[in-house]
């Protein structure tokens, strides 16, 4: 498969690229990856509804501005992308770099989070709640942690003049879909870990 | 850094960028029904609704939001169908392990005494 061949994959052609594919397969496989963590918070929260109340420690305005955050990252991936496709590298550049502060803005109101959080006492052994709670929300961090690395090394990139529209375009859609995975993650963790504690005679 | 590294990137037929100018106003329309559910779930919480009314909608509002992202902003309905089978297989299995997991571990079928003494 030619590089002008892939390229052209997203937008009407017969053929499908390779990196794309192995990039849902792989987001796939993350799928089932959270989908185990995210059950095995949610089965121990239900079998010890009284080892731990959530509500003492958990902030949901700081969680609300972060998933804010997140899905506005979310936008300006998708506009870098079609920045790309359409050869703007000045655009792909700006949204890049839009992308990239948000990211951060997340990590930093995670940190401040596990901070309160274990200033309060809850830390990774004080119980199942926390054991659960951390392993899920720090591999999530980790992956945005990953995705801001893998945003900011093809910023840099694009400076080195080597960027075409071609293969570049599919690298720069490949990285917004792990960017793009990211945030759906966090929109079932908001819901299913945060959110449901608020409500009233659920537990 | 500076500019004069710019290189132009080779030109792309209108076609395509009329598309991609097409797709950006529907990101922009996306992002703020993302940011509108988003608000709207935060107050949902605190509203004196039935917990089972709360759950019901929140559960639907967060599968509107990841669905509305999978398709338009990781643009899985512009691409091909194998696409969408290789992220949906992981999706069911992981829906299923979910499921499978919670009746098994349900309370009715585990004795949580028993473990909390061990």
């Amino acid at each position: 498969m030619s590089a002008t061949e892939n390229e052209e994959d997203s937008h009407g052609s017969l053929v499908i690229n390779n990196k794309k594919l192995l990039m849902w397969l792989f987001l796939g496989s993350d799928c089932m990856f959270f989908g185990t963590l995210i059950s095995t918070h949610l089965i121990y929260r239900k079998l010890y509804p009284e080892s731990y109340d959530p509500l003492l420690v958990f902030d949901l305005e700081l969680t609300s501005f972060s998933t804010f955050i997140l899905l506005m990252s979310s936008f300006l991936m998708a506009l870098a992308v079609s920045a790309m496709h359409k050869g703007e590298l000045k655009s792909f550049r700006r949204n890049t770099i839009g992308v990239i502060f948000f990211g951060l803005i997340f990590l930093a109101c995670q940190v401040y989070e596990f901070a309160h959080f274990t200033n309060e006492g809850l830390t990774l052994s004080t119980n199942t709640f926390g054991s659960t709670f951390y392993m899920m929300t720090g591999t999530h961090g980790v992956h945005v942690a990953i995705g801001v690395f893998w945003l900011l090394c093809l910023y840099f990139y694009s400076y080195s003049g080597k960027m075409d529209a071609h293969e570049s375009a599919v690298d720069v859609e490949v990285a917004g879909l792990y960017w793009h995975f990211v945030d759906i993650v966090w929109i079932i963790i908001f819901t299913a870990v945060y959110l449901i504690e608020y409500i009233p005679g659920l537990h | 850094m500076a500019d004069t590294e710019y290189t132009p990137l080779p030109v792309t037929p209108v076609s395509h960028k009329d598309a991609e100018t097409e797709r950006y106003h529907t990101f922009v329309n996306l992002a703020l029904v993302l940011a509108a559910i988003t608000g709207v779930e935060l107050v949902l919480v605190y509203m004196p609704f039935h917990p089972i009314f709360i759950f019901t909608s929140l559960l639907t509002l967060s599968l509107f939001k990841f669905v509305a992202v999978v398709a338009w902003f990781m643009h899985l309905i512009y691409d091909k169908m194998v696409l969408t089978l290789a992220f949906g297989t992981g999706l069911v299995i992981a829906t299923g392990t979910f499921v499978a997991l919670g009746f098994l571990l349900s309370r009715e079928w585990v004795d949580v005494d028993a473990i909390t003494q061990f």
